[in-house]
């Protein structure tokens, strides 16, 4: 019902009366029109609707909710009984909250509810918080989506590093072979060599997430004006992008090794010269 | 000769110019998709508001159409203004309404619309007759209703009101007739909703919603200045929100910042994923090739020619690359617009990824320039490669 009075606050002076009628505003609010606790604001139900004089008695921080961030509305709260008497609508409501005693199953309680309801429905929290969160898992699907492409694209981009990596050692294999250094000992050299340049990489990129991590935060925290998290490093996703660049680097490494110790090293001397 | 030579030189490496070649595709994918991301949804959303022609909305002030349950006073009397104002040729009041269809003993939840016959910009008939002015026995279905209810034309269905539970009925009832079945523009995926007489839905609704709407749709003569009939609604209307097509998606632009942003974030990641890729494979093959090219400046061969040939090289993973990385695009953007039309609520009609020719183009051309500049380091290194010092040094 809050909605309603959003974007129809006038900020005026106004003498103090007894009958005002007290509003708390969120402080993003307060901040943009500069209102104070005391102040005097103007409500209306819409913008062709008497107007009513209410002073501000509280400034609120409103529970970081991800779902109406995008919409930048102002919330307000009023007493029950004054906004259903602002809207012309007295004693009625969108929706109460019920507490049940404790051992008293939500499912049943909901379902005799639900029996005997006549003009509301009833619905657990449970119900509720899936219904809400609906928009985050449609993002959440997507998001997953946009990581399969950059993690296939990653994977090509990888490998296609490591076989050019690798190749550039013609020469050296070539040599090493040439002076009775065995297939695998080279193999293994070429490995090893494919997989510092995992980790390495791997590290760095670790440091420009949690650098992109910070920056995304502050911004949006800024834009937004408000303390939720955008973008959460996990342990666990650095432990999973770490263990699939090492995976990933070590197979186009050993791939792309394969490939040059099976090559008979006068050719590899040759394609070198 | 430069293509050929370019051409020979990839194919002696088929495993590295393929690798580097699906990585140029999937880069130019993930572009494209970023690029009909990043304004997809405005364009489909503009032409969602513009295909009944209404080019201006009146809401309550301080809201967007149907995104709150606010609703316009006087609906009648606004019409009436709106109506007589100079260059404005229709005005159409829509009033949302939550109702009640019964059904098998139970009360099926109904979205309904009233709306003005002669004026209505929501819906399109698909079978049967449309309402008429002052209709008060026919209702049109949209699809999901229909099916859910069974219903078809010529069928009678009893509407509910408001329910009242203090005395555990129905406000009002009514039986209407089904008269035509119709695709509801705006509607999300299987919104039960329904169409009827703009008073019909006031009187049904309850007192509260006694002459008011939900919104006005205006449209102007063809060849009036919109924007200036917009102005002249603000001027007499100063408590209501006035809103072209255009602060529309202006404002649901604000909405999906997020969208845009990712966009652009990802489109540059894939810009420099190809910029690497181009540049470290014709770098590598410039250092292959080092002795080959200052055999070739020594014999007369011109810088230009170098250079030409470095890039045409990564011309040639760039653009069979980029041409296989738009058909993937397209297709992973249906996938990631399946995704993504499946938020609760939005318009069916609406889409995140439009392929429109000036999308596809932004991106190739996008694709070739960075082609063209990852080329640039190496082919000036190959072209100012000391010529004699290299030949002594690549000397057997």
């Amino acid at each position: 019902m809050n909605r309603f009075l959003l974007a129809l606050l006038i900020c005026a002076p106004l003498p103090l009366r007894a009958q005002l009628l007290e509003i708390a505003v969120e402080r993003r609010f307060a901040d943009d029109a500069k209102v104070h606790i005391g102040d005097t604001v103007w409500i209306a139900a819409s913008a062709d609707a008497p107007e009513h004089a209410a002073r501000v008695v509280a400034v609120t921080e409103p529970a970081a909710d991800p779902a109406t961030i995008m919409r930048r509305d102002y919330r307000v709260r009023l007493h029950l009984p004054d906004l259903a008497a602002i809207l012309g609508q007295p004693d009625r409501v969108d929706r109460f909250g019920v507490g049940l005693e404790p051992g008293v199953d939500p499912d049943s309680a909901a379902e005799r509810l639900n029996r005997v309801a006549f003009g509301y429905q009833v619905f657990r929290s449970s119900e509720i918080a899936s219904q809400s969160s609906t928009t985050f898992l449609v993002v959440s699907r997507f998001h997953r989506a946009i990581a399969i492409i950059s993690i296939l694209a990653s994977a090509v981009f990888l490998l296609c590093l490591m076989v050019l990596k690798v190749e550039e050692r013609r020469l050296d294999v070539a040599v090493l072979r040439f002076t009775g250094i065995s297939r695998r000992t080279v193999f293994r050299s070429l490995l090893l060599e494919a997989m510092v340049v995992a980790v390495a990489g791997a590290l760095l990129g670790t440091g420009i997430a949690a650098v992109a991590s910070a920056i995304v935060n502050w911004y949006y925290q800024r834009t937004f004006s408000t303390a939720l998290i955008f973008s959460l490093l996990q342990w666990r996703t650095i432990l999973f992008a770490v263990v699939l660049s090492i995976v990933l680097g070590l197979g186009a490494g050993s791939l792309a090794a394969w490939r040059l110790v099976r090559t008979p090293p006068l050719t590899l001397w040759r394609r070198a010269g | 000769m430069k293509g050929s030579w370019a051409l020979r030189d990839l194919l002696r490496h088929p495993v590295r110019s393929g690798l580097a070649l699906l990585g140029v595709a999937i880069s130019a994918a993930l572009l494209l998709d970023m690029v009909l991301l990043s304004g997809g949804i405005e364009r489909s959303f503009e032409k969602l508001l513009l295909s009944r022609g209404y080019q201006v909305r009146v809401s309550p002030k301080g809201t967007l159409p149907f995104d709150t349950e606010a609703t316009l006073g006087n609906a009648a009397q606004i019409v009436a203004g709106i109506r007589s104002t100079p260059g404005v040729v229709q005005a159409g009041p829509v009033l949302g309404a939550s109702l009640f269809a019964r059904h098998d003993g139970a009360l099926l939840p109904l979205v309904a619309y009233g709306i003005d016959p002669t004026a209505q910009g929501i819906y399109v008939l698909e079978d049967g007759r449309d309402l008429s002015l002052g209709d008060s026995t026919h209702v049109l279905l949209g699809k999901p209703v229909a099916r859910r209810l069974g219903a078809k034309l010529g069928d009678t269905l009893v509407l509910v009101g408001r329910l009242d539970p203090e005395v555990a009925a129905p406000a009002r009832s009514v039986k209407v007739v089904v008269s035509g079945l119709v695709h509801f523009l705006y509607d999300a995926k299987d919104q039960p909703s329904i169409a009827l007489t703009l008073p019909m839905v006031q009187g049904l609704g309850g007192p509260h919603l006694v002459d008011r709407a939900s919104v006005i749709l205006v449209r102007a003569a063809d060849g009036a200045d919109t924007g200036a009939v917009v102005t002249q609604l603000r001027q007499t209307f100063p408590k209501l929100g006035v809103n072209t097509v255009g602060d529309l998606v202006a404002k649901f632009r604000e909405r999906l910042a997020y969208f845009r942003q990712l966009s652009l974030i990802l489109g540059s990641i894939a810009l420099i994923v190809t910029v690497l890729l181009v540049g470290t494979l014709l770098a590598i093959t410039v250092n292959e090739r080092l002795g080959e090219i200052a055999t070739m400046r020594a014999i007369g061969i011109s810088r230009t020619t170098v250079i030409a040939q470095v890039v045409t090289q990564g011309l040639l993973l760039v653009v069979p690359g980029g041409v296989l990385g738009i058909f993937l695009g397209l297709g992973t953007a249906r996938w990631l617009d399946a995704i993504l039309t499946s938020f609760p609520g939005l318009p069916a009609a609406i889409s995140f990824f439009v392929a429109e020719p000036r999308q596809l183009t932004i991106a190739a051309l996008t694709l070739l320039v960075t082609g063209l500049l990852a080329g640039v380091p190496p082919a000036w290194r190959a072209a100012n490669a000391p010529i004699a010092a290299t030949l002594r040094s690549d000397a057997p």
